[in-house]
């Protein structure tokens, strides 16, 4: 018997196994609802006993590479591939079929179309004010949209006032993102802030006190989807003297409301505050009960507002205070965010709070 | 209306924490894997790895803000030496999990020191909804994921109960868990928050215990000068020292600093002890101890410095660093540099003369702090120097 007698009577044989209906279409592979399914071929409802693998295979790459993963499932007699992950724009699929007789079809699709309509953009920078201590610590970058990981170092800047980017700022590559990616941390070199510090003795704090800077956004970085922001962001301020006393509540102004209303209590402290601490660290008590409200920040962080969901009622009020609210430059209340050796340092961690009581008339 | 400043300071005391010593040395090995549940656990991310005795692999998830110990099942020791080697890992994990190259991020890489296996945590994507991945290549150097769909595993959250605003949107707190290890039946956690500085190292007692998160410590050093800081731990392995446990914890821009584990007390303040600078403008990524002709000695990956091989032996007789340093400051512990591998972004170990690597290019960004890196990626296992 020569070779192709005996391909022949292979391929018959399958097809007797493979059970004769198969033969009235031939088989297509189709991508439909996320799922890679071989229609036009009558799967045996049992698997193979090298597994559906042997049969069907789906690759999203290249070269010598592993198997898209998933699972399979025979679904009113078709052959479905689930693949374990969503199909994802910008990924070729090739999926290849080999009947048991032999044939092998192949057909390659596109996930859907990568978005390319920018809609991100910077909402606000914080601190927000025009001038900022020497010993700035944090920033926080608000998007009005979700964004991608892994852009910050090559598309946040300071700059100075000749337009120069100055390179050593901020610790960029360690991304601290809020679990929406619409906030950004960033950091700049405590290395470099630290007083007694190699980097703080030889290069010098990043911003000096009374030269202007320019941050600098990019709108090249990608939101989520991939695609570049509407448009940058730049914001100039100037280098203000460091700051280095914690911040004290006794220096704290209270503005109280009138009971029966809901007006906002506004507390105003001398120097801004961290804007995500101050959203936060600061609550209403009455008795053992938190007052309900919101909380907004005004004058450049320098004032915090709180305004109760039901209005105020006579009678006494506190303030509870987390310590470890900060200031722009890591100093905590009680605390500095570099301490003297020289003075003692205490040898366990005190959580507390601090209160401010008013009255409410 | 406008009320002068009536004021009053309050400890609460119901809030302080308790001062509870529970670092445990166990007398008794414990199994790890006993206590475990079995079930699919729910990770938001998967960022830093550590192994604990039987083969446990401890996933820290940073946007979950927890822990979770799962039993890899793997504990068969490879035939003879291995060697890992794989080209294009980054091509390879994308084509498994359907993504583009560019959209694979690897968070961080641990070779399993039972069986040899490199097991890295993966991000498929990179905005919020980024999937995340544990693959494991193995000493053949086939690339698979790690099914997360039916294992025995044990969860362990690091939230915080919240501390404002009931009904508030979701909150935005983060911690970023920068690396993880297994010391004398604890977890030691270091970790890094999106909103206050003041960031604590964790010792979680392992097996978990469903109420508690274990000790919360700061750790202080002195560095260059008369000013202490508290600053978050990049990377730290557990090393003995004269018969004592110690941590050794490296930070940004780049001392190291030697911590006894003795101290580690829930609720402490702890001050370490500054015993090496590898210099300013740089941050570490990871270290290896191991010893080589009866000497001892970590290599350290770095993001500006490369590989650097540094002398570990007699750390008893160093003294504190308490000078400033000129830049690059150098100090402490003699190091040379290594050159036979570059572009190093994960380095672990495998076994007592070997470690693996991932290689591949930096991000964008300055070279002290880059960007995740960007493919192509490879596994590559080098001689320890």
């Amino acid at each position: 018997m020569n070779q192709a007698v005996r391909n022949a009577g292979a391929v018959v044989a399958a097809m007797l196994l493979a059970g004769v209906a198969a033969m009235a279409q031939s088989p297509v592979i189709e991508l439909q609802g996320g799922a890679f399914r071989v229609s036009g071929w009558k799967a045996p409802q049992s698997e193979p006993s090298g597994g559906w693998g042997t049969v069907f295979l789906v690759y999203a790459g290249t070269g010598k590479v592993p198997a898209l993963l998933g699972s399979y499932a025979v679904e009113a007699g078709t052959l479905v591939f689930h693949p374990r992950f969503p199909v994802m724009a910008g990924v070729h699929y090739h999926a290849v079929f080999r009947e048991p007789s032999g044939l092998m079809i192949a057909r390659d699709f596109d996930g859907p179309s990568r978005a390319t309509n920018p809609v991100a953009r910077v909402e606000q920078i914080y601190p927000s004010a025009d001038v900022l201590p020497s010993n700035l610590l944090r920033l926080y970058v608000v998007f009005s949209d979700p964004m991608s990981r892994g852009e910050a170092a090559g598309h946040i800047h300071v700059e100075d006032d000749r337009g120069n980017i100055l390179p050593d700022e901020l610790l960029p590559g360690q991304e601290l993102w809020d679990p929406t990616f619409r906030r950004l941390t960033m950091t700049f070199d405590p290395g470099r802030i630290k007083r007694g510090l190699t980097s703080n003795r030889t290069i010098g704090p990043p911003i000096v006190e009374g030269r202007h800077y320019r941050l600098v956004v990019d709108r090249d970085w990608r939101d989520a989807r991939g695609v570049p922001m509407v448009q940058g962001f730049a914001r100039n301020f100037t280098g203000g003297p460091p700051e280095r006393t914690p911040p004290d509540p006794a220096q704290w102004r209270v503005t109280v409301p009138a009971q029966g209303t809901t007006n906002a209590l506004a507390v105003d402290f001398p120097a801004p505050m961290n804007y995500s601490l101050l959203l936060k660290m600061i609550q209403v008590a009455r008795g053992q009960a938190i007052t309900a409200g919101a909380v907004a920040l005004d004058r450049h962080e320098t004032e915090w507002r709180f305004t109760p969901d039901t209005p105020w009622k006579a009678g006494d009020y506190r303030l509870a205070i987390d310590t470890r609210l900060e200031d722009l430059a890591g100093n905590h209340i009680g605390e500095a965010f570099d301490i003297d050796i020289f003075e003692k340092v205490s040898k366990s961690i005190e959580r507390k709070s601090v209160t401010i009581p008013f009255a409410i008339r | 209306m406008i009320k002068g400043p009536v004021f009053r300071r309050a400890a609460l005391a119901a809030v302080a924490v308790s001062a509870v010593a529970i670092i445990a040395i166990a007398d008794v090995p414990v199994n790890l894997t006993s206590g475990l549940k079995t079930g699919k656990p729910e990770l938001k991310s998967a960022g830093a790895l550590a192994f604990g005795p039987d083969g446990v692999l401890f996933v820290g998830d940073s946007l979950g803000g927890s822990v979770t110990a799962i039993d890899t099942n793997d504990r068969t020791a490879p035939k003879g030496a291995a060697s890992i080697n794989v080209d294009g890992l980054d091509v390879k994990i994308a084509a498994m999990v359907g993504a583009p190259a560019d959209q694979i991020v690897v968070n961080d890489m641990k070779v399993n020191p039972l069986s040899k296996n490199v097991y890295l945590s993966v991000s498929r994507g990179k905005g919020p909804d980024a999937q995340p991945l544990i693959v494991k290549v193995d000493t053949a150097g086939a690339v698979s994921n790690v099914s997360l769909d039916n294992v025995k595993f044990s969860q362990v959250s690091l939230v915080d109960a919240p501390a404002s605003n009931p009904g508030a949107r979701q909150d935005p707190r983060t911690t970023t868990i920068t690396d993880m290890s297994y010391v004398e039946g604890n977890l030691l956690v270091a970790g890094m928050s999106n909103e206050e500085w003041s960031s604590a190292l964790r010792s979680i007692p392992v097996p978990f215990k469903s109420a508690g998160l274990g000790a919360t410590l700061q750790i202080w050093h002195d560095s260059h000068g008369r000013y202490e800081t508290q600053s978050p731990v990049r990377t730290f392995v557990p090393y003995t020292i004269a018969g004592r446990q110690y941590v050794l914890a490296a930070y940004t821009c780049t001392p190291l600093v030697k911590i006894p584990v003795d101290d580690l007390k829930a609720g402490a303040k702890v001050k370490g002890q500054t015993i090496a600078d590898l210099g300013a403008g740089n941050q570490p990524l990871d270290m290896v101890p191991y010893k080589k002709d009866g000497k001892d000695y970590i290599l350290v990956a770095n993001t500006a410095f490369g590989l650097l091989k540094v002398d570990a032996n007699h750390l008893e007789t160093y003294a504190t660093i308490d000078s400033p340093t000129k830049n690059p400051g150098t100090a402490g512990m003699p190091f040379e540099k290594i050159t036979s591998a570059t572009n190093v972004k994960q380095l672990s170990q495998l076994d007592g003369s070997n470690a693996v690597v991932l290689t591949a290019t930096s991000g964008p960004g300055p070279a002290y702090a880059p960007g995740p890196p960007v493919g192509p990626m490879s596994l590559k296992t080098i001689a320890l120097p």
